[in-house]
């Protein structure tokens, strides 16, 4: 985005009287009101030449995989960077998400003595929504950022432009084991999520909140459909895809020194945030 | 492709040293934005031959270099390499035409996810099927050439940066190139490295006659003692080429400035 215009100059005091001062206070507020409302409109805009070159990035890194060499370590070490390195996280984050939704939910339901519906209401909020947006926005926050980072230095390094020299495709030895890599491992960091989500879910439960083990465990069994679990597995590959993308992208065109790996990081964790969230709605409105 | 043409392509014979050329650049514009930095730049590096590509800093030499490479291309005008022309490759034949070369860059552009070892074997592993064993024999062998045999297990962040340039240096001859390609090689190293580093590219060239070598500089001392022809950019065009005797005698300011450093003349800073 373009810097926004220095703010208008205060209009030289003169002898007039409040009226001026007044109208001129109008005129820098209606300039203000245009700037404000004009910033969302670029940004917009911003955002659509943003998505263009992230999915030609992306898509190039995927149409790769049909292009030898297939570069097999250097997936598994991104896998390794961006599934077992995420385990900490994703378990903690989701034994806790778990927990709380189970907490408020036994409180609204115990109002009209529901209390057995907890069970299948995390199962289902935690297969289809929690599970794969919360892992997306994890990743794009600890994987996402560092990809972008490290190929952001390559760039300013020159490191991408020594590969080209030595006829080596950048997209095909950068870009295709990430964009691989976080394609298959997003659906697994969910489907832990979702089980240790409903383990913290079942503690809480059972073991705070008083509900026996069928209680629980029934309607979660009747509710949660194997279609809850592939759609949000379906969601979480979408958002491994997004990610990669993304970083790739924001990596890829990194200028402007250490300054720019910097804004590089911080725009791929938003941009990727944001199109996980987005893209969520959408998804979870076209499928059944 | 085209023939090239009598007066520019690679068929014709470098006027300074009589070889045939290797290199050429007809009447190359290439800007950025507003910055019109290559204007008609007509550049012959002769075969087999050391050629330094002098000017001062911002002229766009590093742009040049990364010409030859087709890291950047052309807004008009052409590029030979060989019988190659550039200009209107597509990316797979541009590859082709790479792999005849090897760059020192000016920062080196180490892989720094890469110990030295991996680093110098790296063109090998990618572009050949060379056993471990064969692979491992060259890069020392290469390594002890340009006197770092014992930093293989050392990763570039641990490395001085003369010891990075000789890394590069290794890096780039790995898979004997027909074309070397040098940014500043000894720009911000001390004198003594700068004289080794020198030695270095004077030792690689006598080592391969066939090398065809385009170095850029600002060392001016240096650059008359191995230059075999030197090129000086200035103002998006070469002003003056000749052997490093025409240099040293020519009464031109442009020249005389650049070589004695002095701050009155056509150059303003
Ligand atoms: N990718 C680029 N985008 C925009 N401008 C560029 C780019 N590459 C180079 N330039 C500009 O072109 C000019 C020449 O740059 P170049 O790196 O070729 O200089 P140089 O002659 O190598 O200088 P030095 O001796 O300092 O390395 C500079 O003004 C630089 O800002
Ligand atoms: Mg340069």
């Amino acid at each position: 985005m373009p810097p926004s215009p220095p703010h208008p100059a205060p209009a030289p005091q003169d002898a007039s009287g409040p009226e001026h001062a007044r109208g001129g206070l109008l005129g820098r507020w209606a300039v203000r009101l245009v700037e404000m409302a004009g910033r969302p409109a670029l940004t917009v805009l911003d955002g659509i030449e943003d998505v263009g070159r992230a999915v030609r990035i992306g898509g190039m890194g995927l149409a790769n995989i049909a292009i030898p060499p297939v570069r097999l370590r250097l997936t598994i070490r991104q896998m390794e960077f961006i599934g077992v390195q995420s385990l900490p996280i994703i378990v903690l984050t989701s034994a806790f998400t778990g927990a709380v939704f189970t907490l408020q939910s036994h409180r609204a339901f115990a109002l009209f003595g529901a209390e057995g519906m907890v069970g299948g209401t995390v199962g289902v909020a935690l297969t289809r929504e929690l599970g794969p947006t919360l892992t997306g926005l994890l990743v794009a926050g600890r994987a996402g950022s560092a990809m972008a980072a490290e190929i952001g230095s390559m760039r300013v390094s020159e490191q991408i432009d020594a590969l080209e020299a030595m006829a080596v495709d950048p997209i095909n030895y950068l870009v295709k084991p990430r964009m691989v890599a976080a394609m298959l491992v997003l659906p697994m960091l969910t489907a832990l999520f979702d089980m240790v989500g409903v383990l913290g879910s079942w503690f809480v439960g059972t073991q705070v909140m008083g509900l026996s083990e069928p209680e629980f465990w029934v309607r979660l069994g009747e509710w949660v459909d194997w279609d809850d679990v592939w759609s949000g597995l379906f969601k979480a590959w979408i958002f491994g895809i997004i990610i990669g993308s993304v970083a790739c992208y924001k990596g890829y065109y990194t200028a402007g020194g250490a300054k720019g790996v910097g804004i590089a990081t911080t725009t791929a964790v938003v941009v990727s945030s944001v199109a996980i969230l987005v893209s969520n709605f959408f998804i979870a409105w076209a499928l059944p | 492709m085209t023939a090239p043409p009598d007066a520019a392509g690679a068929g014709c014979r470098d006027p300074v040293t009589g070889e045939p050329s290797g290199i050429v650049f007809d009447d190359v514009h290439k800007a950025f934005g507003r910055h019109h930095i290559l204007r008609g730049l007509d550049l012959r590096v002769p075969r087999g031959k050391l050629t330094v590509l002098i000017g001062r800093s911002g002229t766009g030499k590093s742009v040049t270099i990364k010409h030859v490479m087709g890291l950047l291309r052309p807004d008009t005008g052409r590029i030979w390499v060989g019988d190659d022309e550039l200009s209107r490759m597509d990316d797979r034949r541009l590859q082709k035409v790479r792999l005849r070369f090897g760059m020192v860059f000016q920062h080196a552009a180490l892989f720094d996810s890469m110990d030295v070892f991996e680093n110098v074997a790296f063109p090998l592993r990618e572009h050949t099927r060379m056993a471990e064993g064969a692979i491992r024999d060259k890069v020392r062998g290469l390594l002890a050439q340009v006197g770092l045999h014992d930093a293989e297990d050392k990763y570039p962040s641990e490395l001085s940066g003369g010891m990075r340039k000789r890394v590069g240096l290794a890096r780039a001859l790995v898979r004997d190139p027909e074309f070397l390609l040098y940014d500043e090689p000894t720009t911000g190293l001390d004198p003594i490295l700068a004289a080794a580093m020198d030695k270095l590219i004077h030792d690689t060239q006598q080592a391969h006659p066939q090398l065809t070598s385009l170095v850029i500089s600002h060392d001016m001392a240096a650059v008359l003692k191995i230059a075999d022809k030197i090129s000086m950019l200035y103002e998006g065009r070469i002003a003056h080429e000749g052997t490093a005797d025409f240099f040293r005698n020519h009464d031109d300011p442009l020249v005389k400035q650049f070589l004695t450093g002095s701050l009155d003349g056509p150059m303003k800073v």
